[in-house]
C-alpha cells in the first residue's frame, strides 16, 4: 500500500525527540545556540512526521512496526486514530513548551540535563501513545516515570527531593501494579495488538474472576498517573518542579498517559461488550466521579496558585475517565475531546502561573490583586482558560462538557449529570475569585520579586508567545469545533471506528 | 575447542607469574580469546546439541565427565566477557587505585575455575573447582590489604567449612553408590535417608558459599572490602558457581519426594533473603555495602525460583532462574564498577558521597541507575524478563496470589534501595575543585554491562527458548 | 573388612567423632586459629572415612589395595587441604602482624572501661 519507509514512521516519530535529547545530554552548558537549534529541529521534524501520519490515518491507513520482545508479546508500535489524538496533542504542546522553557530557564544552571530529560519525556509520551499492545505500553509507561523523575527534582532543593521521592513511590508502585495486571492478563489471553472491541471477549465467561482482577490491577496502576482518588497524592507535591515541567508533564504528559491508558484498556483491550458483561464500568465511573468532586473541593481551599491548578487537574482528568466509563458513543466523544481540550487549557493556565512567578514573584493567590493591569496579556489568557475550564461557550471546554452531558443523558445517567453540574459550580467557585482579583481589585503594595524581562512587553517574549498560542487554540477549538480539522471531529472519527467494529 | 578454553587461561596465568610486566596484556588477551571460543562453543552446542566428554579416555564411572549444554556455554561466555570488561576497567584505573599485580593471574585463575565448574558433571571434580574458586576469591579480596584481611579471613574459613561439608556429602554418596558421575548417580538414585543426609550436607556447604540466606552474613563485608573490579567479579560470578551446583544436585539427583520436601525451604529462604537483604540495603550507610546487600537480596530471587522450580517443575521457572542470574551478573558488575569509580573519584565510602553525582559524574551515575533498573525489574531490562517469566510460570501452575504478591513486595524494596542512591545523586552538587576531571573511560566501561542487560531484553525470546529446553 | 565387621565400625566411628569434634569447635570458636585447627580436624575425619570406605568389601587378610578411586580422591583432597591451611595460616599471620599497630588504642579503651565498670 505505502512505500516501505512509511512502516518506520512510528519509530521515526519517537526518534525525532529521542535523538536530539541524547545529543543534548552531551552538550556543555554554554552551547546555548546549538541546544536550542537541536530542540527546535526535533520539534519541527516531529511535527512534519506527525502531519504525514495524520493524513494517512485519516485516509484509513494504520501503521505497524514490531520488534520481537517477549514470547507472545512483541514490541509493537501502532499508529491509529486514537494514538494520533495523543501524539498530536503532545507534539504541538511540546513545541509550545520548548519555547517557553527556553525563556523560563534562561541563565539557570543544568539546562543540558533539563532539556535532555525533557526530550526523553516527550519521546516516552509519544511512544506510549503509539504503543500497539499492553506490553509496549507498559514499557513506555515505566520509561515515562524514569524520565520525569529528574525533572521533578530538577531544582535540587530539599522540598523537590522529597517530592521526587514521593513521586517515585507512587509511580513505581503504580507501574508495578500495572506490570502485575498486564502479566496476569498475558497469562490468560497473551498480549495481542490493541483492537477496537477488545480481545478478551472469548474468555469472558471462563475467566471472569481473573479478568476482573487484572482490570482492577491495571486501573490501579494507571490510576496513579491519572490521579484517581486514593492515588492522587503525588500530583500537588510534584508542583515544586519548574513551571514548564508542571505545564507539559503534570498537566499533559503524565496524567494523560494514565487517562489514555484507561481509554485503551476500556475500548481496545476489554471492549464495550466485555466491560458490560463483567460489570466493570460502573465502579470505575463512580470512582472517577468521586475524584472529580474531591479534586474540585480541595482546589477551593488551596492558596498557592500551582497547587490549586494541580487539584483542578486531578478533577478535570477524571472527566475523561468518566466519559470513557459511561460506555456510550456521545460520552466517549466528550471524554476523548476533553483529553485534548483540557490539555490545552491547563497548559495555558500553568504558563500563566509561571509568568506570574517569573515576572512578579507571585506564588500565592492573594498576591495576585491587580495583576491584570501590570500583565494584561497573561491575565487575559488566564481568564480565557479559566472560563474554558468552567465550560462557558464558546471556549473549548464548553464543547467537551456539552458532549459529556449529552452522553450522560443518552445513557440515562442522571447521577453523572448532577456530578457535572456540581463540579461546574465548584470550578466557577475556585476560578472566578482569581479572575476577580486579577481585574477588579487594586494592587496591594509592591510585587514580591519583580523583574523587568523585556523593554516593551510585560515579560519575556518567549514566555508570552507560547501562552498566547495555546490561548488562541482554546478559542479556535471552540469556535471551529464542527470543521474537519478540529479535535472534536477527530474524536468523532475515533468513536465511529471504536463503536462500529462489528 | 574446549581445550583452548582451559589452556589459554591456565597458561597465561602461569606466564603472568613468570613475567609480571606483561600480565595485564596477557590477562586481557586470554579473556578475549576465551570469549571468542566461548561464543563459538555456544553456537556449536546450539547446532549439534549437548556435547559430552570423558576425560583422559577412561571408561564411564571412572573418568571425570564433562558436559557442555547451552546453559553451561552461556555461563562460560558470560564469565569470559565480564572478565574482559572488568579487566579493561582494572587496566584503566590501575595507576589511580594502586591495584596489586596479583589481580591479573588471580582473576585469570578465577575464570579458569569457573569455566571448569560450569562444565563439570562429576561431584569430586566440582569439589576441586569449588575449593580453587574459594581460595582465588579470598586471595582477590585480600588484595586491598590492611582492612580487607579480616573479612577475607572470615570468608576463607567459612568457605573452607562449606567445602568440607560438601566433601563429606560427596563421600557419603560415594559410600552408598560408589559413583561420582552425576548422570550415573541420577540413574542409581534411591531416596533413602543416607542420600538425603548427604544432599542436605552438600546444600548447607553450597548455600554457605553462595551466601544464600540465612548463611549470607560474610558476604557484605567481604564484597565491600574488596577493590572495585574484584567486587564486580565476586558478586557477578563467584557466588553463582555454588548456586549452579546446588541446582544440579536438586534438579538432577533428588527424587520427587525429596524435592517437594525442601521446595518450601528454598522458596522461604529466597523470600527471606529478598526481604532482609533489601531491608539491610535500605539501612546501611555505606554505598558499597548497599550494593553488596543487594546481591544478597537478588540471590534470593534465584533461591526462590529454585524452590518454586522444585515445587512445580515448570520449565519457565527454570528459565527465569537463569535469567535472573544472567541479568544480575551484568547489572551487578555495572553497579560495582560505577560505585567503585564514584567512590574513588569523589573520595569516601558513605552513601553521601554521591550527592550531586548526577552533575559531577553523570555517566557513572547513569550506569548505576540503568543497572538498578534491571535489579528492580523495570522493562525492558533483563531483570524484567526474568520476573515476567517467573510470573508467567507461576500463573501457568495456577499459583495466583501468594508468590506473585511476594515478588511485588520484593520489587518495591529493591526500587526503594536503588532510588535511595539516585535521589541523593540528584541533590545539587557541592562545588568541585577546579582541577576536578573524572576519568571517562572507566565510566563508560561501567555503563557497558548496564546497557547490555537492557539489550538482553531484546533477545529474551531466544534466551527463554534456550533455557527452557535445558530444564 | 566387611561393613559390619568390628574394625570397620571402630574406624568409621572414630572418623565420625573426629568430624563431630571439628564441627563443634568450628561453630563455637570465635578464634581464627581455633577454627583453622577445627577445619583440619574435620578434614582429617573425612579423609579417614574415605580410607576406611576404600577398604570396605576387600579381604583384609590378603595383601589388598582397596578402592583406588577413593585413594586418589584422598590424595587430591590432602593436597587441597594442606594448601588451604597454609593460605589461611599465612593470612592469619598477616592479620596478627597488623594488630599491634592498629588495635593498641582500642585495647586501652577496653581496659579502661573494664576498670571503670566496678565503680558504676
Amino acid at each position: 500500500m505505502s512505500p516501505f519507509w512509511l512502516s518506520y514512521l512510528p519509530v521515526a516519530i519517537i526518534l525525532s525527540s529521542l535523538l536530539p535529547g541524547l545529543i543534548i545530554f552531551t552538550l556543555k552548558e554554554q552551547q546555548v545556540k546549538l541546544r536550542i537549534s537541536l530542540n527546535l529541529l526535533g520539534v519541527s521534524v516531529k511535527l512534519i512526521l506527525v502531519l504525514i501520519m495524520w493524513q494517512a490515518v485519516k485516509a484509513g491507513d494504520i501503521f505497524y512496526f514490531s520488534l520481537p520482545f517477549l514470547p507472545g508479546a512483541d514490541l509493537v508500535l501502532q499508529g491509529d486514530a486514537l494514538s494520533l489524538l495523543f501524539v498530536v496533542l503532545s507534539s504541538v504542546l511540546w513545541l509550545a513548551t520548548t519555547i517557553y522553557a527556553i525563556g523560563y530557564l534562561e541563565n539557570s544552571p543544568l539546562r543540558s540535563r533539563f532539556f535532555g530529560y525533557f526530550s526523553l519525556c516527550v519521546s516516552a509520551t509519544v511512544g506510549l501513545a503509539l504503543s500497539g499492545n499492553l506490553v509496549s505500553f507498559l514499557l513506555f509507561y515505566e520509561l515515562l516515570t524514569l524520565a520525569t523523575f529528574p525533572l521533578v527534582v530538577h531544582r535540587g532543593t530539599p522540598q523537590s527531593l522529597a517530592a521526587g521521592r514521593r513521586y517515585l513511590a507512587y509511580t513505581l508502585s503504580g507501574g508495578l501494579l500495572l506490570l502485575t495486571g498486564v502479566a496476569l492478563l498475558h497469562s490468560v489471553v497473551q498480549s495481542p495488538q490493541f483492537i477496537p472491541g477488545g480481545y478478551v471477549s472469548a474468555v469472558v465467561s471462563e475467566h471472569a474472576m481473573l479478568l476482573k482482577l487484572a482490570f482492577a490491577l491495571m486501573i490501579g496502576g494507571l490510576g496513579v498517573k491519572a490521579a484517581l482518588l486514593p492515588l492522587h497524592g503525588w500530583l500537588p507535591q510534584a508542583m515544586v518542579a519548574p513551571a514548564p515541567v508542571s505545564a507539559l508533564l503534570h498537566a499533559v504528559a503524565v496524567v494523560k498517559a494514565g487517562a489514555f491508558g484507561i481509554i485503551r484498556l476500556v475500548y481496545d483491550v476489554f471492549g464495550v461488550d466485555s466491560m458490560q458483561q463483567l460489570q466493570l464500568a460502573e465502579p470505575l465511573m463512580l470512582l472517577a466521579a468521586a475524584t472529580i468532586l474531591y479534586g474540585s473541593w480541595r482546589a477551593l481551599a488551596q492558596q498557592d496558585i500551582k497547587r490549586r491548578l494541580a487539584y483542578s487537574t486531578i478533577s478535570q482528568v477524571s472527566y475523561i475517565t468518566v466519559g470513557v466509563a459511561m460506555l456510550g458513543p456521545l460520552a466517549a466523544v466528550g471524554g476523548l475531546v476533553h483529553l485534548v481540550h483540557q490539555g490545552v487549557m491547563k497548559i495555558t493556565l500553568f504558563f500563566c502561573a509561571g509568568n506570574y512567578a517569573e515576572t512578579l514573584g507571585v506564588h500565592k493567590i492573594r498576591e495576585l490583586n491587580g495583576a491584570g493591569r501590570r500583565m494584561p496579556l497573561t491575565s487575559a489568557a488566564f481568564t480565557l482558560a479559566a472560563l474554558g475550564m468552567i465550560g462557558i461557550p464558546p471556549s473549548a471546554g464548553f464543547i467537551s462538557k456539552w458532549y459529556l452531558g449529552l452522553g450522560a443523558v443518552a445513557t440515562d445517567n442522571n447521577l453523572m449529570l448532577m456530578v457535572f453540574v456540581l463540579s461546574g459550580l465548584l470550578n466557577a467557585g475556585y476560578f472566578l475569585p482569581i479572575v476577580y482579583r486579577l481585574w477588579f481589585l487594586p494592587q496591594r503594595g509592591s510585587w514580591p520579586q519583580e523583574q523587568r524581562l523585556s523593554a516593551s512587553l510585560e515579560t519575556h517574549w518567549m514566555l508570552l508567545l507560547p501562552m498566547l498560542f495555546t490561548a488562541l487554540l482554546i478559542i479556535l477549538m471552540g469556535l471551529f469545533a464542527s470543521t474537519g480539522v478540529s479535535p472534536l471531529s477527530w474524536a468523532q472519527l475515533i468513536v465511529e471506528r471504536e463503536f462500529s467494529y462489528d | 575447542m574446549i581445550i583452548v578454553l582451559l589452556l589459554v587461561p591456565l597458561l597465561s596465568a602461569l606466564l603472568m607469574l613468570l613475567w609480571p610486566r606483561i600480565a595485564p596484556l596477557l590477562a586481557l588477551l586470554s579473556a578475549a580469546v576465551s570469549s571468542l571460543f566461548a561464543a563459538k562453543l555456544l553456537l556449536q552446542v546450539n547446532e549439534q546439541g549437548t556435547l559430552q566428554w570423558l576425560l583422559a579416555g577412561w571408561p564411564t564411572g571412572l573418568a571425570i565427565s564433562w558436559q557442555a549444554d547451552s546453559l553451561s556455554c552461556l555461563l562460560i561466555l558470560l564469565c569470559s566477557i565480564l572478565q574482559l570488561l572488568v579487566g579493561f576497567y582494572a587496566f584503566a584505573t590501575r595507576a589511580r587505585d594502586q591495584l596489586s599485580q596479583g589481580f591479573w593471574p588471580l582473576s585469570t585463575l578465577l575464570q579458569l575455575s569457573l569455566t571448569v565448574l560450569w562444565l563439570s558433571r562429576d561431584l569430586f571434580n566440582l569439589y576441586v573447582c569449588l575449593e580453587l574458586l574459594g581460595l582465588v576469591a579470598v586471595a582477590l579480596v585480600s588484595l586491598s590489604g590492611g582492612k580487607a584481611f579480616k573479612p577475607a579471613l572470615n570468608y576463607l574459613l567459612l568457605s573452607l567449612f562449606g567445602s568440607l561439608c560438601y566433601l563429606l556429602g560427596v563421600v557419603l554418596l560415594y559410600a552408598v553408590y560408589g559413583l561420582l558421575d552425576i548422570k550415573g548417580l541420577a540413574q542409581a538414585w534411591q531416596a533413602d535417608w543416607l542420600s538425603s543426609c548427604a544432599l542436605l550436607l552438600m546444600s548447607l556447604g553450597l548455600m554457605l558459599k553462595a551466601a544464600l540466606w540465612p548463611l549470607h552474613a560474610w558476604l557484605p563485608a567481604a564484597h565491600a572490602a574488596a577493590p572495585a573490579p574484584v567486587s564486580a567479579l565476586l558478586s557477578a560470578l563467584v557466588v553463582k558457581g555454588p548456586l549452579f551446583i546446588l541446582c544440579l544436585l536438586w534438579l538432577q539427583l533428588a527424587s520427587v519426594q525429596q524435592a517437594q520436601l525442601v521446595a518450601p525451604l528454598f522458596a522461604g529462604a529466597g523470600l527471606a533473603a529478598l526481604l532482609f537483604g533489601g531491608w539491610s540495603a535500605l539501612r546501611t550507610p555505606f554505598i558499597k555495602n548497599l550494593v553488596a546487600y543487594s546481591t544478597v537480596a537478588q540471590l534470593g530471587y534465584a533461591t526462590l525460583a529454585l524452590g518454586l522450580m522444585l515445587k512445580f517443575d515448570q520449565p519457565l521457572i527454570f528459565a527465569a532462574l537463569w535469567l535472573f542470574v544472567l541479568a544480575h551478573a551484568l547489572a551487578k558488575a555495572a553497579c560495582f564498577l560505577a560505585v567503585g569509580e564514584m567512590s574513588a573519584t569523589l573520595g569516601g565510602k558513605r552513601l553521601t558521597i554521591v550527592k550531586g553525582a548526577s552533575q559531577t559524574m553523570p555517566l557513572a551515575m547513569f550506569a548505576f541507575a540503568v543497572a538498578g533498573g534491571s535489579l528492580i525489574g523495570l522493562p525492558p531490562s533483563g531483570g524484567f524478563v526474568a520476573k515476567w517469566a517467573l510470573l508467567q510460570g507461576l500463573w501457568l501452575q495456577g499459583e495466583l496470589l501468594l508468590w506473585p504478591l511476594a515478588l511485588v513486595l520484593a520489587t518495591l524494596l529493591s526500587a526503594a534501595y536503588v532510588f535511595r542512591v539516585v535521589v541523593v545523586a540528584f541533590d545539587r552538587a557541592d562545588p568541585v575543585a577546579p582541577d576536578f576531571a573524572p576519568q571517562l573511560l572507566p565510566q563508560w566501561l561501567a555503563l557497558l554491562p548496564a546497557l547490555a542487560v537492557w539489550a538482553m531484553a531484546m533477545f529474551s525470546e531466544p534466551l527463554l527458548l534456550l533455557l527452557r529446553l535445558e530444564a | 573388612m566387611t561393613e559390619l565387621s568390628a574394625t570397620f565400625i571402630v574406624f568409621a566411628f572414630t572418623a565420625a567423632s573426629l568430624i563431630a569434634i571439628g564441627f563443634y569447635s568450628f561453630i563455637t570458636g570465635p578464634e581464627p586459629l581455633r577454627r583453622i585447627l577445627a577445619l583440619n580436624i574435620i578434614s582429617a575425619g573425612i579423609f579417614m572415612l574415605m580410607v576406611v570406605l576404600a577398604y570396605r568389601g576387600y579381604d583384609d587378610t590378603a595383601v589388598s589395595v582397596g578402592d583406588p578411586v577413593l585413594q586418589a580422591l584422598v590424595l587430591t583432597g590432602l593436597v587441597v587441604a594442606v594448601s588451604a591451611t597454609a593460605f589461611a595460616l599465612a593470612m592469619l599471620a598477616r592479620l596478627e602482624q597488623q594488630k599491634p599497630e592498629q588495635q593498641k588504642p582500642e585495647q586501652n579503651r577496653v581496659a579502661k572501661s573494664q576498670i571503670s565498670r566496678p565503680e558504676q
